[in-house]
Protein backbone atom coordinates (compact mmCIF):
# COMPACT_ATOMS: atom_id res chain seq x y z
CA UNK A 1 0.00 0.00 0.00
CA UNK A 2 1.42 3.42 -1.33
CA UNK A 3 1.00 6.43 0.74
CA UNK A 4 -2.03 8.12 -0.03
CA UNK A 5 -1.99 11.12 -1.72
CA UNK A 6 -4.25 13.84 0.06
CA UNK A 7 -6.04 16.24 -2.35
CA UNK A 8 -7.77 18.31 0.33
CA UNK A 9 -7.57 20.45 2.98
CA UNK A 10 -6.75 17.49 5.79
CA UNK A 11 -2.91 17.76 5.43
CA UNK A 12 -3.22 21.52 6.03
CA UNK A 13 -5.26 21.46 9.16
CA UNK A 14 -2.46 19.22 10.86
CA UNK A 15 -0.24 22.34 9.96
CA UNK A 16 -2.72 25.15 10.40
CA UNK A 17 -1.79 25.68 14.19
CA UNK A 18 2.19 25.73 13.73
CA UNK A 19 2.09 28.06 10.49
CA UNK A 20 0.12 29.99 12.36
CA UNK A 21 2.35 30.69 14.90
CA UNK A 22 5.60 30.59 12.29
CA UNK A 23 4.01 33.08 10.06
CA UNK A 24 3.26 35.66 12.74
CA UNK A 25 6.59 35.45 14.99
CA UNK A 26 9.36 34.64 12.32
CA UNK A 27 7.86 35.80 8.46
CA UNK A 28 5.33 38.77 9.48
CA UNK A 29 8.25 39.52 11.34
CA UNK A 30 10.84 39.72 8.41
CA UNK A 31 8.06 41.89 6.27
CA UNK A 32 7.68 44.27 9.27
CA UNK A 33 11.52 45.36 9.48
CA UNK A 34 12.46 45.43 5.98
CA UNK A 35 9.35 47.83 6.18
CA UNK A 36 10.39 49.72 9.11
CA UNK A 37 13.96 49.82 8.11
CA UNK A 38 13.13 52.20 4.56
CA UNK A 39 11.25 54.64 7.12
CA UNK A 40 13.02 57.04 9.85
CA UNK A 41 11.65 56.28 13.57
CA UNK A 42 13.27 57.70 16.34
CA UNK A 43 13.06 59.90 18.90
CA UNK A 44 13.05 62.83 17.01
CA UNK A 45 10.51 61.58 14.40
CA UNK A 46 8.32 59.21 16.19
CA UNK A 47 5.72 58.70 13.50
CA UNK A 48 7.50 56.76 10.84
CA UNK A 49 8.46 58.69 7.75
CA UNK A 50 9.76 56.80 4.52
CA UNK A 51 13.63 57.77 3.31
CA UNK A 52 14.66 55.48 1.25
CA UNK A 53 17.39 53.77 1.21
CA UNK A 54 19.06 56.57 3.99
CA UNK A 55 19.29 54.06 6.94
CA UNK A 56 21.18 51.77 4.80
CA UNK A 57 23.81 54.53 3.69
CA UNK A 58 23.93 55.62 7.06
CA UNK A 59 24.65 52.11 7.99
CA UNK A 60 27.36 51.80 5.42
CA UNK A 61 29.24 54.94 6.36
CA UNK A 62 29.17 53.74 9.92
CA UNK A 63 32.68 52.95 11.13
CA UNK A 64 31.07 51.02 14.49
CA UNK A 65 28.97 49.46 11.90
CA UNK A 66 32.11 47.78 10.21
CA UNK A 67 34.01 47.26 13.81
CA UNK A 68 31.13 45.35 14.70
CA UNK A 69 30.64 42.93 11.53
CA UNK A 70 34.34 42.19 11.72
CA UNK A 71 34.25 41.49 15.61
CA UNK A 72 31.25 39.13 14.89
CA UNK A 73 33.30 37.19 12.36
CA UNK A 74 36.29 36.87 14.42
CA UNK A 75 33.94 35.35 16.93
CA UNK A 76 32.73 32.91 14.33
CA UNK A 77 35.62 32.25 13.00
CA UNK A 78 37.61 31.45 16.23
CA UNK A 79 34.91 29.89 18.01
CA UNK A 80 33.78 27.41 15.19
CA UNK A 81 36.40 25.94 13.92
CA UNK A 82 38.49 25.35 16.97
CA UNK A 83 35.21 23.59 18.61
CA UNK A 84 34.46 21.53 15.78
CA UNK A 85 38.34 20.04 15.56
CA UNK A 86 38.38 19.43 19.24
CA UNK A 87 34.72 18.03 19.73
CA UNK A 88 35.55 15.66 16.59
CA UNK A 89 38.89 14.57 18.59
CA UNK A 90 37.19 14.37 21.87
CA UNK A 91 34.18 12.08 20.28
CA UNK A 92 36.91 9.76 18.66
CA UNK A 93 38.74 9.20 21.67
CA UNK A 94 35.64 8.61 23.85
CA UNK A 95 33.96 6.21 21.52
CA UNK A 96 37.74 4.35 21.54
CA UNK A 97 37.82 4.27 25.12
CA UNK A 98 36.87 1.33 27.27
CA UNK A 99 35.91 2.94 30.60
CA UNK A 100 34.77 6.21 32.09
CA UNK A 101 32.73 7.45 29.07
CA UNK A 102 29.51 8.25 30.70
CA UNK A 103 32.05 10.86 33.28
CA UNK A 104 33.43 12.42 29.97
CA UNK A 105 30.40 12.86 28.14
CA UNK A 106 28.42 13.98 31.23
CA UNK A 107 31.17 16.62 32.20
CA UNK A 108 31.99 17.95 28.86
CA UNK A 109 27.85 17.99 28.44
CA UNK A 110 27.00 20.19 31.25
CA UNK A 111 28.31 23.49 30.22
CA UNK A 112 25.14 23.96 27.65
CA UNK A 113 22.93 23.19 30.07
CA UNK A 114 23.70 26.10 32.39
CA UNK A 115 22.01 29.02 31.55
CA UNK A 116 23.95 31.60 29.81
CA UNK A 117 23.28 34.38 32.32
CA UNK A 118 24.49 32.04 34.88
CA UNK A 119 27.73 30.92 33.12
CA UNK A 120 28.48 34.72 32.51
CA UNK A 121 28.51 35.05 36.35
CA UNK A 122 31.09 32.45 37.00
CA UNK A 123 33.29 33.49 33.69
CA UNK A 124 32.88 37.09 34.77
CA UNK A 125 34.83 35.82 38.36
CA UNK A 126 37.25 33.02 36.74
CA UNK A 127 38.29 35.94 34.34
CA UNK A 128 38.69 38.50 37.14
CA UNK A 129 42.68 40.07 36.48
CA UNK A 130 43.50 39.50 40.32
CA UNK A 131 41.44 37.01 41.29
CA UNK A 132 40.32 34.92 39.25
CA UNK A 133 41.70 31.13 38.37
CA UNK A 134 42.74 31.53 34.69
CA UNK A 135 45.45 34.38 35.69
CA UNK A 136 46.13 32.54 38.46
CA UNK A 137 46.87 29.38 36.60
CA UNK A 138 49.01 31.68 33.96
CA UNK A 139 50.94 33.18 36.91
CA UNK A 140 51.88 29.99 38.75
CA UNK A 141 53.63 29.13 34.75
CA UNK A 142 55.19 32.45 34.67
CA UNK A 143 53.18 33.47 31.31
CA UNK A 144 51.80 37.11 30.74
CA UNK A 145 48.37 37.85 32.49
CA UNK A 146 45.69 39.36 29.88
CA UNK A 147 42.77 41.71 31.35
CA UNK A 148 40.91 39.92 29.94
CA UNK A 149 37.40 41.49 29.96
CA UNK A 150 38.84 45.05 30.90
CA UNK A 151 40.84 45.14 27.93
CA UNK A 152 39.87 45.98 24.77
CA UNK A 153 42.52 43.64 23.13
CA UNK A 154 41.15 40.53 25.24
CA UNK A 155 37.35 41.11 25.93
CA UNK A 156 36.35 39.46 22.60
CA UNK A 157 38.82 36.58 23.20
CA UNK A 158 38.04 35.53 26.55
CA UNK A 159 34.06 35.48 25.51
CA UNK A 160 35.20 33.39 22.46
CA UNK A 161 37.11 31.12 25.22
CA UNK A 162 34.06 30.98 27.17
CA UNK A 163 31.74 29.47 24.09
CA UNK A 164 34.55 27.17 23.46
CA UNK A 165 33.56 25.73 26.87
CA UNK A 166 30.26 26.05 26.82
CA UNK A 167 29.53 24.08 23.19
CA UNK A 168 32.07 21.80 23.29
CA UNK A 169 30.50 18.64 24.83
CA UNK A 170 27.13 19.29 22.73
CA UNK A 171 29.07 19.08 19.32
CA UNK A 172 31.01 16.28 20.79
CA UNK A 173 28.03 14.60 21.48
CA UNK A 174 26.69 15.16 17.74
CA UNK A 175 29.98 13.64 16.74
CA UNK A 176 29.67 10.60 18.70
CA UNK A 177 26.25 10.00 17.25
CA UNK A 178 27.47 10.24 13.73
CA UNK A 179 30.51 8.23 14.76
CA UNK A 180 27.89 5.21 15.64
CA UNK A 181 26.40 4.76 12.04
CA UNK A 182 29.76 4.53 10.80
CA UNK A 183 30.37 0.45 10.31
CA UNK A 184 33.62 -1.18 12.38
CA UNK A 185 34.50 -3.28 9.60
CA UNK A 186 36.14 -0.56 7.95
CA UNK A 187 38.50 0.24 10.12
CA UNK A 188 39.33 -3.37 10.85
CA UNK A 189 39.77 -3.66 7.18
CA UNK A 190 42.02 -0.57 7.15
CA UNK A 191 44.13 -2.32 10.43
CA UNK A 192 44.99 -5.32 8.34
CA UNK A 193 45.79 -3.33 5.90
CA UNK A 194 48.46 -1.72 7.89
CA UNK A 195 46.34 1.91 8.53
CA UNK A 196 47.51 3.78 11.75
CA UNK A 197 45.42 5.57 13.90
CA UNK A 198 45.35 9.04 11.94
CA UNK A 199 45.67 7.07 8.30
CA UNK A 200 42.43 5.25 9.60
CA UNK A 201 40.66 8.42 11.20
CA UNK A 202 41.65 10.77 8.65
CA UNK A 203 40.12 8.53 5.02
CA UNK A 204 37.47 6.94 6.67
CA UNK A 205 36.11 8.79 9.96
CA UNK A 206 36.33 12.28 8.54
CA UNK A 207 34.57 11.82 5.15
CA UNK A 208 32.10 9.19 6.34
CA UNK A 209 30.79 11.76 9.45
CA UNK A 210 30.16 14.51 7.46
CA UNK A 211 26.80 14.36 7.58
CA UNK A 212 27.07 15.44 11.07
CA UNK A 213 30.05 17.78 11.00
CA UNK A 214 27.97 20.05 8.84
CA UNK A 215 24.86 19.76 11.25
CA UNK A 216 27.32 21.40 13.69
CA UNK A 217 28.43 23.53 11.27
CA UNK A 218 25.04 25.23 10.55
CA UNK A 219 24.48 25.16 14.77
CA UNK A 220 27.20 26.99 15.61
CA UNK A 221 26.73 29.38 12.95
CA UNK A 222 23.76 30.25 14.01
CA UNK A 223 25.04 30.25 17.35
CA UNK A 224 27.95 32.53 16.61
CA UNK A 225 25.53 35.26 14.57
CA UNK A 226 22.91 35.52 18.20
CA UNK A 227 25.09 36.00 20.67
CA UNK A 228 23.96 38.28 22.92
CA UNK A 229 23.33 36.81 26.74
CA UNK A 230 27.13 36.78 27.81
CA UNK A 231 27.82 40.55 26.17
CA UNK A 232 25.20 42.24 27.75
CA UNK A 233 26.04 40.45 31.33
CA UNK A 234 29.59 40.85 30.77
CA UNK A 235 31.21 43.17 28.76
CA UNK A 236 28.47 45.60 27.44
CA UNK A 237 30.22 45.39 23.77
CA UNK A 238 33.05 47.20 25.12
CA UNK A 239 36.10 48.14 26.41
CA UNK A 240 34.56 50.87 23.78
CA UNK A 241 33.31 48.89 20.85
CA UNK A 242 35.60 45.90 21.27
CA UNK A 243 33.16 43.56 21.85
CA UNK A 244 30.58 44.61 20.27
CA UNK A 245 28.84 42.08 18.06
CA UNK A 246 25.47 42.36 15.27
CA UNK A 247 22.45 41.39 17.75
CA UNK A 248 24.14 43.25 20.84
CA UNK A 249 24.48 46.45 18.22
CA UNK A 250 20.58 45.86 17.28
CA UNK A 251 19.76 45.83 20.91
CA UNK A 252 21.40 49.19 21.67
CA UNK A 253 19.93 50.90 18.56
CA UNK A 254 16.57 49.69 19.58
CA UNK A 255 16.44 49.93 23.26
CA UNK A 256 18.85 52.59 24.14
CA UNK A 257 19.10 55.09 21.27
CA UNK A 258 15.57 53.87 20.20
CA UNK A 259 16.17 54.30 17.06
CA UNK A 260 13.83 51.97 15.39
CA UNK A 261 14.88 52.68 11.84
CA UNK A 262 18.24 51.77 11.97
CA UNK A 263 17.52 48.74 14.18
CA UNK A 264 15.10 47.58 11.66
CA UNK A 265 17.99 47.81 8.71
CA UNK A 266 20.29 46.10 10.78
CA UNK A 267 17.76 43.41 11.77
CA UNK A 268 17.31 43.01 7.75
CA UNK A 269 20.88 43.11 6.79
CA UNK A 270 21.53 39.75 9.22
CA UNK A 271 18.46 37.91 7.99
CA UNK A 272 19.68 38.52 4.57
CA UNK A 273 23.23 37.86 5.71
CA UNK A 274 21.49 34.23 7.62
CA UNK A 275 19.53 33.45 4.06
CA UNK A 276 22.31 33.72 1.70
CA UNK A 277 24.62 31.41 4.46
CA UNK A 278 21.54 28.56 4.30
CA UNK A 279 21.50 29.06 0.84
CA UNK A 280 25.24 28.63 0.44
CA UNK A 281 26.01 26.00 3.15
CA UNK A 282 23.02 23.83 1.43
CA UNK A 283 24.16 24.06 -1.86
CA UNK A 284 27.73 23.58 -1.17
CA UNK A 285 27.26 20.26 0.75
CA UNK A 286 24.16 18.77 -1.03
CA UNK A 287 26.85 18.52 -3.67
CA UNK A 288 29.61 16.91 -1.85
CA UNK A 289 28.23 15.15 1.23
CA UNK A 290 26.19 11.57 1.17
CA UNK A 291 23.16 13.52 3.01
CA UNK A 292 19.82 14.48 2.86
CA UNK A 293 17.43 16.52 4.42
CA UNK A 294 14.42 15.07 3.44
CA UNK B 1 54.55 -2.59 20.12
CA UNK B 2 52.03 -4.24 22.96
CA UNK B 3 53.95 -1.59 25.07
CA UNK B 4 53.73 0.97 22.30
CA UNK B 5 49.87 0.72 21.78
CA UNK B 6 48.92 0.40 26.01
CA UNK B 7 51.02 4.08 26.23
CA UNK B 8 49.24 5.32 23.91
CA UNK B 9 46.40 4.64 25.28
CA UNK B 10 46.96 5.71 28.54
CA UNK B 11 47.80 8.95 26.46
CA UNK B 12 44.22 9.07 25.33
CA UNK B 13 42.96 8.78 28.83
CA UNK B 14 45.16 11.07 30.07
CA UNK B 15 43.78 13.98 27.64
CA UNK B 16 40.23 12.82 27.82
CA UNK B 17 40.54 13.35 31.56
CA UNK B 18 42.57 16.51 31.41
CA UNK B 19 40.17 18.30 28.81
CA UNK B 20 37.06 16.80 31.16
CA UNK B 21 38.39 18.40 34.82
CA UNK B 22 39.17 21.66 32.85
CA UNK B 23 35.30 21.55 32.05
CA UNK B 24 34.24 20.42 35.08
CA UNK B 25 36.55 23.41 36.98
CA UNK B 26 33.65 26.36 36.13
CA UNK B 27 30.54 24.15 37.53
CA UNK B 28 33.05 22.95 40.76
CA UNK B 29 33.82 26.45 41.55
CA UNK B 30 30.32 27.24 41.61
CA UNK B 31 29.58 25.25 44.28
CA UNK B 32 32.29 25.76 46.44
CA UNK B 33 31.97 29.80 46.24
CA UNK B 34 28.43 29.66 46.60
CA UNK B 35 29.08 28.35 50.94
CA UNK B 36 32.17 30.64 51.40
CA UNK B 37 32.55 34.54 52.83
CA UNK B 38 33.73 37.28 50.87
CA UNK B 39 36.91 37.57 53.58
CA UNK B 40 37.84 34.13 52.35
CA UNK B 41 37.07 34.58 49.00
CA UNK B 42 39.20 37.98 48.31
CA UNK B 43 42.39 36.08 50.18
CA UNK B 44 42.59 34.39 47.21
CA UNK B 45 42.20 30.67 48.49
CA UNK B 46 39.29 29.55 47.58
CA UNK B 47 40.19 26.51 45.81
CA UNK B 48 39.16 23.89 48.36
CA UNK B 49 35.32 23.24 50.39
CA UNK B 50 35.25 25.21 53.02
CA UNK B 51 35.00 23.19 55.98
CA UNK B 52 32.38 25.09 57.85
CA UNK B 53 29.86 25.98 55.01
CA UNK B 54 28.26 29.00 54.95
CA UNK B 55 24.84 29.36 54.72
CA UNK B 56 23.85 32.60 54.80
CA UNK B 57 24.88 33.76 51.23
CA UNK B 58 21.45 32.20 50.02
CA UNK B 59 19.40 33.89 53.47
CA UNK B 60 21.13 37.19 51.49
CA UNK B 61 19.53 35.78 47.70
CA UNK B 62 16.72 35.47 49.04
CA UNK B 63 16.09 38.30 51.04
CA UNK B 64 17.35 41.11 48.51
CA UNK B 65 15.51 39.68 45.19
CA UNK B 66 12.53 37.45 44.60
CA UNK B 67 13.80 34.53 43.65
CA UNK B 68 11.13 32.29 44.59
CA UNK B 69 9.18 34.51 42.25
CA UNK B 70 11.01 34.18 39.53
CA UNK B 71 11.55 30.55 39.72
CA UNK B 72 7.87 30.38 39.81
CA UNK B 73 7.58 32.35 36.80
CA UNK B 74 9.86 30.34 34.50
CA UNK B 75 8.04 27.21 35.53
CA UNK B 76 4.77 28.49 34.22
CA UNK B 77 6.67 29.65 31.40
CA UNK B 78 8.98 26.44 30.14
CA UNK B 79 6.10 24.53 30.34
CA UNK B 80 3.80 26.52 28.78
CA UNK B 81 5.96 26.85 25.81
CA UNK B 82 6.68 23.11 25.85
CA UNK B 83 3.14 21.69 26.07
CA UNK B 84 2.14 24.70 23.63
CA UNK B 85 5.07 23.48 21.09
CA UNK B 86 4.17 19.61 21.51
CA UNK B 87 0.22 20.38 20.69
CA UNK B 88 1.16 22.22 17.20
CA UNK B 89 4.21 20.56 16.55
CA UNK B 90 3.27 16.97 16.78
CA UNK B 91 0.39 17.30 13.96
CA UNK B 92 2.49 19.14 11.74
CA UNK B 93 5.45 16.47 12.07
CA UNK B 94 2.61 13.99 11.62
CA UNK B 95 1.55 15.70 8.26
CA UNK B 96 4.78 15.51 7.20
CA UNK B 97 5.93 12.81 7.47
CA UNK B 98 2.82 10.40 7.18
CA UNK B 99 0.91 12.46 4.31
CA UNK B 100 1.75 13.49 0.43
CA UNK B 101 0.00 16.62 -0.54
CA UNK B 102 1.26 19.15 -3.10
CA UNK B 103 3.24 22.16 -1.63
CA UNK B 104 4.21 19.49 1.54
CA UNK B 105 8.06 20.40 0.31
CA UNK B 106 7.66 24.11 0.06
CA UNK B 107 5.81 24.33 3.18
CA UNK B 108 8.43 22.18 5.20
CA UNK B 109 10.62 24.49 3.77
CA UNK B 110 9.55 27.46 5.50
CA UNK B 111 9.88 25.15 8.82
CA UNK B 112 13.42 24.62 8.52
CA UNK B 113 14.02 27.95 7.52
CA UNK B 114 12.65 29.07 10.55
CA UNK B 115 15.19 26.74 12.52
CA UNK B 116 18.14 29.28 11.04
CA UNK B 117 16.28 32.40 11.93
CA UNK B 118 17.18 32.66 15.80
CA UNK B 119 14.50 34.85 17.79
CA UNK B 120 17.44 36.76 18.69
CA UNK B 121 18.06 38.33 15.19
CA UNK B 122 14.50 39.32 15.10
CA UNK B 123 14.05 40.91 18.52
CA UNK B 124 12.83 44.41 17.02
CA UNK B 125 9.81 43.43 15.25
CA UNK B 126 8.68 40.67 17.66
CA UNK B 127 8.98 43.38 20.48
CA UNK B 128 6.72 45.95 18.33
CA UNK B 129 4.28 43.23 17.30
CA UNK B 130 3.71 41.91 20.49
CA UNK B 131 3.78 45.29 22.66
CA UNK B 132 0.94 46.13 19.71
CA UNK B 133 -0.88 43.47 20.67
CA UNK B 134 -1.19 44.79 24.23
CA UNK B 135 0.81 41.29 25.68
CA UNK B 136 3.95 44.05 26.70
CA UNK B 137 4.73 42.80 30.53
CA UNK B 138 2.85 39.38 30.72
CA UNK B 139 3.52 35.75 30.96
CA UNK B 140 2.29 34.54 27.56
CA UNK B 141 4.38 37.57 25.66
CA UNK B 142 7.16 34.94 27.06
CA UNK B 143 5.67 32.00 25.11
CA UNK B 144 4.35 33.24 22.62
CA UNK B 145 7.50 33.70 19.85
CA UNK B 146 8.87 29.57 20.41
CA UNK B 147 5.51 28.13 20.32
CA UNK B 148 5.82 27.42 16.48
CA UNK B 149 9.00 25.17 16.81
CA UNK B 150 10.61 23.85 13.17
CA UNK B 151 13.10 22.31 14.76
CA UNK B 152 10.44 20.38 16.96
CA UNK B 153 8.83 19.68 13.73
CA UNK B 154 11.90 18.20 11.92
CA UNK B 155 13.08 16.18 14.94
CA UNK B 156 9.46 13.91 15.46
CA UNK B 157 9.35 14.19 11.40
CA UNK B 158 12.02 12.09 11.18
CA UNK B 159 10.69 10.25 14.05
CA UNK B 160 7.49 9.55 12.87
CA UNK B 161 8.60 8.48 10.02
CA UNK B 162 10.84 5.34 10.96
CA UNK B 163 7.52 3.36 12.31
CA UNK B 164 6.44 1.15 9.89
CA UNK B 165 3.62 1.52 7.23
CA UNK B 166 1.88 -1.55 8.27
CA UNK B 167 1.14 -0.26 11.93
CA UNK B 168 -0.74 2.54 10.20
CA UNK B 169 -2.60 0.37 7.83
CA UNK B 170 -3.49 -2.10 10.53
CA UNK B 171 -4.88 0.71 13.03
CA UNK B 172 -6.72 2.06 10.21
CA UNK B 173 -8.16 -1.44 9.38
CA UNK B 174 -9.49 -1.70 13.37
CA UNK B 175 -11.27 1.83 12.46
CA UNK B 176 -8.62 4.49 14.13
CA UNK B 177 -9.09 8.02 13.15
CA UNK B 178 -5.90 10.55 12.73
CA UNK B 179 -5.71 11.55 16.51
CA UNK B 180 -5.69 8.27 17.71
CA UNK B 181 -3.47 6.88 15.68
CA UNK B 182 -1.25 9.36 16.86
CA UNK B 183 -1.98 9.11 20.25
CA UNK B 184 -2.33 5.68 21.03
CA UNK B 185 0.82 4.76 18.40
CA UNK B 186 3.03 7.15 17.02
CA UNK B 187 3.87 9.20 20.43
CA UNK B 188 4.05 6.26 22.42
CA UNK B 189 6.83 4.67 19.97
CA UNK B 190 8.80 8.21 19.80
CA UNK B 191 8.96 8.54 23.36
CA UNK B 192 12.99 9.02 23.61
CA UNK B 193 12.26 11.82 20.42
CA UNK B 194 10.00 13.41 22.69
CA UNK B 195 11.65 13.23 25.41
CA UNK B 196 14.87 14.30 24.04
CA UNK B 197 13.20 17.23 22.68
CA UNK B 198 11.27 18.23 25.97
CA UNK B 199 14.78 18.00 27.47
CA UNK B 200 16.32 21.15 24.65
CA UNK B 201 13.37 22.94 24.66
CA UNK B 202 13.04 23.37 28.80
CA UNK B 203 16.79 23.72 28.77
CA UNK B 204 16.70 26.28 25.93
CA UNK B 205 13.89 28.27 27.65
CA UNK B 206 15.04 27.92 30.92
CA UNK B 207 18.03 29.87 29.75
CA UNK B 208 16.07 32.57 27.36
CA UNK B 209 17.67 36.01 27.98
CA UNK B 210 17.25 38.50 25.37
CA UNK B 211 13.38 38.02 24.87
CA UNK B 212 12.25 38.48 28.69
CA UNK B 213 14.78 41.31 29.22
CA UNK B 214 13.08 43.25 26.52
CA UNK B 215 9.43 41.98 27.18
CA UNK B 216 9.11 42.32 30.49
CA UNK B 217 9.79 45.73 33.18
CA UNK B 218 8.43 44.30 36.59
CA UNK B 219 9.30 41.71 38.94
CA UNK B 220 5.90 39.86 38.70
CA UNK B 221 7.04 38.40 35.71
CA UNK B 222 10.45 38.58 35.24
CA UNK B 223 12.31 35.05 35.14
CA UNK B 224 15.70 33.65 37.04
CA UNK B 225 17.89 34.40 34.29
CA UNK B 226 16.94 38.18 34.08
CA UNK B 227 16.47 38.04 37.86
CA UNK B 228 20.04 37.17 37.87
CA UNK B 229 20.78 39.88 35.75
CA UNK B 230 19.58 42.56 37.92
CA UNK B 231 20.28 41.28 41.36
CA UNK B 232 24.11 41.32 39.52
CA UNK B 233 23.43 45.21 38.87
CA UNK B 234 21.91 45.92 42.60
CA UNK B 235 24.55 43.85 44.00
CA UNK B 236 27.53 45.83 42.54
CA UNK B 237 29.82 45.64 45.72
CA UNK B 238 30.89 42.39 43.74
CA UNK B 239 29.91 39.62 47.23
CA UNK B 240 30.93 36.92 45.07
CA UNK B 241 29.60 34.26 47.22
CA UNK B 242 26.75 35.39 47.30
CA UNK B 243 26.35 35.97 43.68
CA UNK B 244 27.48 32.53 43.01
CA UNK B 245 24.98 31.09 45.42
CA UNK B 246 22.10 32.80 43.30
CA UNK B 247 23.87 31.41 40.26
CA UNK B 248 24.07 28.04 41.66
CA UNK B 249 20.02 28.43 42.43
CA UNK B 250 19.03 29.10 39.26
CA UNK B 251 21.70 26.38 37.54
CA UNK B 252 21.00 23.67 40.01
CA UNK B 253 17.20 22.69 38.67
CA UNK B 254 18.01 22.55 35.26
CA UNK B 255 21.16 20.54 35.37
CA UNK B 256 19.20 18.22 38.21
CA UNK B 257 16.60 17.48 35.77
CA UNK B 258 19.37 16.56 33.22
CA UNK B 259 20.87 14.30 35.62
CA UNK B 260 17.44 12.51 36.31
CA UNK B 261 16.36 12.07 32.26
CA UNK B 262 20.23 11.38 31.12
CA UNK B 263 20.01 7.88 30.33
CA UNK B 264 16.64 8.50 27.73
CA UNK B 265 18.44 11.19 26.52
CA UNK B 266 21.77 10.17 26.13
CA UNK B 267 20.30 7.08 24.21
CA UNK B 268 18.05 8.56 22.03
CA UNK B 269 20.88 10.70 21.09
CA UNK B 270 23.40 8.62 20.26
CA UNK B 271 20.90 5.96 18.54
CA UNK B 272 18.99 8.21 16.66
CA UNK B 273 17.78 11.64 17.26
CA UNK B 274 19.87 14.10 15.98
CA UNK B 275 20.97 12.92 12.69
CA UNK B 276 19.04 14.80 9.99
Amino acid sequence: MKTKLYRGYQPFLFLLPALVFIAIFTYYPIGYSVYYSLHSQNLFSPQPVFTGLSNYMMMMKDPIFWTVVWNNVIYGVFTIFPTMIMALLLAILIDESKRFKAFFQLGLFYPLLIPMAAAAMIWVFMLDANLGIINKALRIFGLPEPGWLGSDKSSLWALIIMAIWKNLGYYMLIFLAGLQSIPKYLYEAAEIEGAGWFRKHLTITIPLVSPSTIFVFIVSVIQSFKVFTQIHLMTKGGPGYSSNVLVYYIYENAFRYWDIGMASALTSVLIIFLLFLVVLIFGFFSRRVHYSLT
Amino acid sequence: MRLKRRNSGLLKYFFLFAITIIAIIPFYLVIVIAFKGSKEIFSGNYLLPSLTPRLENFKIVFESAPFVRYMINTIIVVFGILLMQLAVVIPAAYAFARMKFRGANFLFILFIIQIMLPLEALVVPNYQIVRSAGLYNTLIAMMLPFIGSGYGTFLLRQSFKQIPKDLEDAAIIDGCGHFRFIWNVLVPLSKPTIVTFSLISIATHWNDYIWPLIITDSQKVRTLTIGLGMFVQQESGADWGVLMAATLFISLPIVLLFLALQKTFLESFLTSGMKG
